[in-house]
C-alpha cells in the first residue's frame, strides 16, 4: 500500500467514524448498502475476458443513469478505441451493433436492469496485466457525460469444446 | 406470466400516496406506467415505500379454464374514491372491481379484487400476481439490483436486497409461488431474481362476491417486523387505510386558505390543482424524517433544495407544523465537518435525504435557502425568538457560504462539488462512476460556474435574513453579514447589467461575463436590486419569444449557440422558470404579463389532469424527460399567487399584514379566506375601492393596504384603502 492509498483509507476511516458519531451507525450501514449495490450492480464481476480478437465484458445495468444515449466512447488504459471496433448487444441471441453506429438518430437506450455485452477488437495490454476500462455515455436529454471505470486483470475465455 | 396489455394509456397517470408510500399506475388496472425518461420509455409503475422503489410493474393475470386475461384487457372504467382508486373489469363472465390504496402505517400498497358472476355455476378464477423486485432507493435511478434473498413464512413472503426489504401478504394463501417464472416450493432462495409470482385461486359463485386482498409493503427491512400487526390489520380490513387517508386529506384541505378569483377562474382552478398536488408530495417515510418529495415518479425522495421551494408554499397554506418538522429534518443532517466522500463541507445542508438515513451533500445553493425559510416560518407563525439550535445552524450555513466567497467582490463560488466527490472516492472503489456535472446549482446539468446570478441573489438574501434573525451579536457576526450583503449587492448592481442586451449576465467565469439569456436573472429583479424602469426592461426582455413560449419559459434563449430544445437546462421549458417570470413581472409592475405567465402555468395543470410536469421541450409543448409531478412546478406558482398577485407580507410576530394586490385593471373582485397569520386566521375581500379584512385574533392585526392602514380587533371586520390598479 502506497502513502497515497494509506492516506485515502485513513481519510475514509475518519469520515466513516464522523458519520457514525454524528448521524448514527444505521446511516453508515445504509450508505454502504447503496454504495455496494451501485458498485456491484453494473459491472458483472470478472466478466472481463480475453477473446481471440481482443477483450469482452458485461454490464448488468446502465451506468447510474438511464436514457437514450447518443454516443458511447470506450477507452482502455487511457487510449480511445475506435467505435467500429466496439460491438455491443443485449445478450445472447440479440443482434450486435457497433459503438460507431450510435448517434443522434440511432441512440442506444438503457432502462434499469438492462444488460449489455461488449466485445472489443484490438490488442490490449499483455498477458496477465490489469486493464483499465472506461466507458463514457452521453445523453441528449441531460447533457453531462456519464462515465464508468474499472481496473481488472482479464481472464482467458474458456476455449471452445 | 402476464399477457401483454391490449390498450394504450389515455389519461393522466394515477398517483396514490400516503406519507410513507405510493402507487404509480397508468389507470388501466395494473400498476404499470410506461413513461418517456431521458429519451427512452421506462416503466415506472409499481410500489414505493420509504423512498425505496419496492417493485417494478405489478401485474395481475387472470385465468379461468383455458382462457388467459389481464386487468388492462378487461378494463371497463375507473374512478377515484376517497383515499384510493377503483377500476371495473369484465372478463369471461366475471365482474371484477379492483380498489388500490397507498398505506402509511406499513409503507406499501394494498390491492383488493372483488369478483362475482351474474349467473352460471360456481367457477374458479385464478389470479397470478407478479412483479420484478427493485429494492433500491429511488435516488439511484438507473440501477435495478439483480440478486435477492427470498424467504417464505406463515403469513408472508419476504424479499431482501441488502438492508432493503419487501413483504407480500394476502388474505388468501397462494397455491403456488414462482421465481423467474418457474414454480418454487418456498423456503429460502438467494440469487438472481427478475420476477416473483404468486398464484391464487378463488371460487366465484353467482350472487356472492369473492375477495382477494394483496399487500406489498417495505423499504428498510429492519422496520418491517415492527409493522407486523399493522400489516395484518390492512389485509383483514383493506378499506381502512383509504378512509383514514381521505379523512387526513380532508382535514388538511380545510385548514388551508380558500382563494377566489372571479375574474380569473383559471387561476382559481390552478390554485386548487396545485394545492392538491402539493399534498400528494407530503412525506414522513420513517427514521423520523419529515418533508415533501421532489416529484414523481423518479424524484420521489426528499431533495432539500426542492423542499425549500415547496415549504415556502406550505407556510402560505398555513401548515406551520409540517414546515417546522421539515426544516428540523434538514438541519439534523447539516454537516459538522468535511465529509468529502458525500460531497459535504462544514455547515452544508444535504442535497438529498432518504430513510436509512441515506444522505448526500454537494450542491452550491441548497444551504442558502434555509435562513430564508426559517425567517419566513417564524414570521408567519409568530415565533419571536429563534431556538438556539436553529440559530447555531444558521451561523454554520453562513460560515459555509463565507468559505466559498471571494472577498474582493462578495461573490459566492458555485460548482466543483461533483469533481470533489469524484476525487475523494477515486482510490476507494474497484469500480468507479461519475456524472461529469461541473456545476450543482438549480440548473445542474449545465455549467454556470463560477458566479451564477441567481445564486448570488440567494446568497445576498441569505446574508441579510441571517443577520436579521441573529439580531445584534456580541461577536459582530450579524454586522459582518450585513456588510458582506451590502458589498455583494453593490457587485450585483454594477457588474451584472448587460447593457447591449438590455438584460443581466448569467454568470462570471474568470472575471468574464457569461453572455447567456436565461430566466435565472429574473431572480435579481424579484429581489428588488434595480429601479422600476430598469426592472421592467429586464422583464420585457425575458418576455421576448426567444425565451418565453406559449407553454412557459425556456432555460436558455433559443438564439444561444448552446440551445438545444431537448436539453434539460439548455433549452427545455421549466415551469419553475415561468413562475420566476411571473414573480418578476408582478414585482416590477408588469401586471398583465405576470398574470399571463400564471395563466400559462394554470393551463398546464388543467391539461395534465391536475399534475404538473417538470419540464417541456423547448420547441413544442410536449413534456420531455419530465416527471409528471414536480414540487418545483407547483409551489412557486402558489407562493407567487400570495406574495405577488395578492402582494401579501405577513409578520405575525408584530401583528402586521401588508396587502398590495397587483391585480389587472379589469378585475372587480378577489378574496382569500382562512389565511393563517400566527395563531389567527384572516379573511380578505378585495374590490377596486377597498380591502375588507376579517380577523379572528388573538391580538390586533394591523393591515397596510398601500393607501392606508387599519387596526383590526379580534373578531371584527374593517376596511382599508388600497392602491387602485392602473
Amino acid at each position: 500500500m502506497g502513502t497515497h492509498q494509506l492516506g485515502g483509507v485513513l481519510s475514509l476511516l475518519r469520515q466513516g467514524l464522523t458519520l457514525g458519531v454524528q448521524f448514527g451507525t444505521h446511516s453508515v450501514e445504509a450508505l454502504l448498502w447503496v454504495a455496494q449495490t451501485v458498485e456491484e450492480g453494473v459491472y458483472v464481476p470478472h466478466s472481463l475476458t480475453r477473446t481471440v480478437e481482443g477483450i469482452a465484458f458485461t454490464l448488468d445495468n446502465p451506468l447510474l443513469r438511464v436514457g437514450a444515449f447518443t454516443s458511447l466512447r470506450l477507452r482502455i488504459d487511457g487510449t480511445d478505441v475506435a467505435g467500429e471496433f466496439v460491438r455491443l448487444r443485449r445478450g445472447p441471441g440479440t443482434p450486435w451493433r457497433t459503438a460507431a453506429s450510435i448517434g443522434a438518430d440511432s441512440s442506444y437506450a438503457l432502462a434499469p436492469g438492462d444488460r449489455t455485452e461488449f466485445d472489443v477488437v484490438g490488442a490490449f495490454g499483455h498477458g496477465t496485466e490489469a486493464l483499465t476500462v472506461r466507458l463514457e455515455l452521453r445523453s441528449p436529454a441531460i447533457p453531462p457525460l456519464v462515465w464508468f471505470e474499472f481496473t481488472e486483470t482479464p481472464s482467458e475465455a474458456p476455449s471452445a469444446p | 406470466m402476464s399477457p401483454p396489455s391490449s390498450r394504450a394509456a389515455t389519461g393522466p397517470p394515477v398517483l396514490l400516496t400516503s406519507v410513507a408510500s405510493a402507487a404509480v399506475l397508468d389507470g388501466r388496472g395494473d400498476l404499470e406506467l410506461t413513461q418517456e425518461m431521458r429519451g427512452t420509455p421506462v416503466d415506472w409503475g409499481g410500489v414505493f415505500g420509504q423512498c425505496v422503489r419496492l417493485t417494478g410493474p405489478w401485474r395481475l393475470a387472470l385465468r379461468a379454464g383455458d382462457s388467459d386475461g389481464s386487468l388492462p384487457m378487461s378494463f371497463l372504467s375507473a374512478e377515484p374514491f376517497p383515499g384510493g382508486w377503483r377500476s371495473h373489469h369484465r372478463w369471461n363472465g366475471f365482474e371484477i372491481t379492483q380498489e388500490v390504496a397507498a398505506v402509511p402505517e406499513v409503507p406499501g400498497v394494498v390491492r383488493t379484487l372483488r369478483c362475482s358472476r351474474a349467473d352460471g355455476p360456481p367457477l374458479p378464477l385464478t389470479v397470478t400476481s407478479s412483479f420484478a423486485p427493485f429494492l433500491l432507493p429511488v435516488l439511484v435511478e438507473g440501477i435495478r439490483p439483480h440478486n435477492f434473498r427470498v424467504d417464505t413464512a406463515d403469513e408472508e413472503v419476504r424479499v431482501r436486497q441488502r438492508g432493503f426489504g419487501l413483504s407480500v401478504r394476502s388474505n388468501v394463501a397462494p397455491n403456488e409461488l414462482f421465481l423467474n417464472q418457474a414454480s418454487w416450493i418456498g423456503g429460502h432462495f438467494r440469487g438472481r431474481l427478475d420476477e416473483i409470482g404468486f398464484e391464487y385461486s378463488m371460487p366465484v359463485a353467482p350472487a356472492a362476491s369473492s375477495e382477494l386482498t394483496l399487500l406489498v409493503a417495505g423499504g428498510l427491512d429492519r422496520t418491517l417486523d415492527a409493522s407486523l400487526s399493522a400489516a395484518r390489520a390492512v389485509v383483514a380490513h383493506p378499506d381502512v387505510p383509504a378512509a383514514a387517508l381521505a379523512a387526513a386529506d380532508r382535514a388538511w384541505l380545510e385548514s388551508t386558505p380558500i382563494v377566489r378569483f372571479p375574474d380569473a377562474p383559471e387561476l382559481e382552478r390552478g390554485y386548487s390543482h396545485a394545492r392538491a398536488a402539493l399534498r400528494r408530495l407530503y412525506t414522513s417515510p420513517g427514521d423520523d424524517l419529515t418533508g415533501l418529495l421532489a416529484g414523481f415518479p423518479w424524484y420521489s425522495a426528499i431533495w432539500c433544495r426542492d423542499l425549500a421551494w415547496m415549504l415556502a408554499a406550505v407556510v402560505w397554506l398555513g401548515d406551520f407544523d409540517w414546515a417546522d418538522r421539515s426544516v428540523d429534518t434538514v438541519l439534523r443532517y447539516q454537516s459538522r465537518s468535511a465529509l468529502p466522500i458525500l460531497g459535504g463541507e462544514t455547515g452544508e445542508l444535504p442535497m438529498q435525504i432518504s430513510p436509512g438515513p441515506i444522505f448526500f451533500y454537494g450542491t452550491s445553493d441548497t444551504t442558502l435557502y434555509y435562513p430564508l425559510l426559517i425567517e419566513r416560518l417564524y414570521r408567519h407563525s409568530g415565533v419571536r425568538t429563534p431556538t438556539d439550535g436553529w440559530i447555531q445552524a444558521i451561523r454554520r450555513m453562513i460560515a459555509w457560504g463565507e468559505a466559498r466567497t471571494e472577498p474582493a467582490t462578495g461573490l459566492l463560488r458555485n460548482g466543483g462539488e461533483a469533481e470533489a466527490i469524484s476525487t475523494a472516492t477515486q482510490s476507494l472503489a474497484h469500480v468507479r462512476y461519475g456524472i461529469d456535472s461541473p456545476d450543482t446549482t438549480i440548473w445542474d446539468s449545465t455549467d454556470r460556474r463560477d458566479h451564477a446570478i441567481d445564486v448570488q441573489v440567494l446568497w445576498w438574501q441569505s446574508l441579510g435574513t441571517a443577520a436579521a434573525l441573529l439580531g445584534e451579536t456580541r461577536d459582530g457576526a450579524a454586522a459582518r453579514m450585513r456588510d458582506l450583503a451590502d458589498h455583494l449587492a453593490g457587485t450585483i448592481r454594477t457588474r451584472y447589467v448587460w447593457n447591449s442586451e438590455g438584460y443581466l449576465y448569467d454568470s462570471f467565469r474568470g472575471g468574464v461575463p457569461a453572455e447567456r439569456v436565461r430566466p435565472n436573472a429574473l431572480r435579481a429583479v424579484s429581489a428588488g436590486f434595480f429601479p422600476p424602469e430598469l426592472a421592467r426592461k429586464f422583464v420585457q426582455r425575458a418576455a421576448k419569444d426567444d425565451l418565453t413560449t406559449p407553454w412557459g419559459v425556456r432555460t436558455l434563449s433559443n438564439q444561444d449557440p448552446l440551445y438545444d430544445p431537448a436539453a434539460y437546462h439548455d433549452g427545455q421549458v421549466w415551469t419553475i422558470a415561468t413562475a420566476w417570470a411571473a414573480d418578476a413581472a408582478l414585482a416590477s409592475g408588469e401586471v398583465e404579463l405576470g398574470v399571463d405567465y400564471l395563466a400559462t402555468i394554470a393551463a398546464r395543470f388543467d391539461r395534465e389532469g391536475g399534475w404538473a410536469s417538470e419540464c417541456y421541450r423547448g420547441d413544442r409543448a410536449e413534456p420531455f424527460d419530465s416527471c409528471f409531478l414536480l414540487g418545483f412546478s407547483i409551489a412557486p406558482f402558489l407562493t407567487t399567487l400570495f406574495e405577488r398577485l395578492w402582494g401579501l407580507h405577513i409578520d405575525a410576530r408584530t401583528g402586521h399584514l401588508l396587502a398590495r394586490p397587483a391585480f389587472p385593471a379589469s378585475w372587480r373582485s378577489a378574496s382569500i379566506e382562512n389565511l393563517r397569520c400566527g395563531a389567527g386566521r384572516v379573511a380578505l375581500e378585495w374590490s377596486p375601492e377597498r380591502l375588507r379584512v376579517r380577523w379572528s385574533g388573538p391580538g390586533t392585526l394591523t393591515v397596510d393596504g398601500g393607501a392606508g392602514t387599519v387596526s383590526v380587533a379580534p373578531g371584527s371586520v374593517s376596511d382599508v384603502a388600497t392602491v387602485a390598479p392602473e
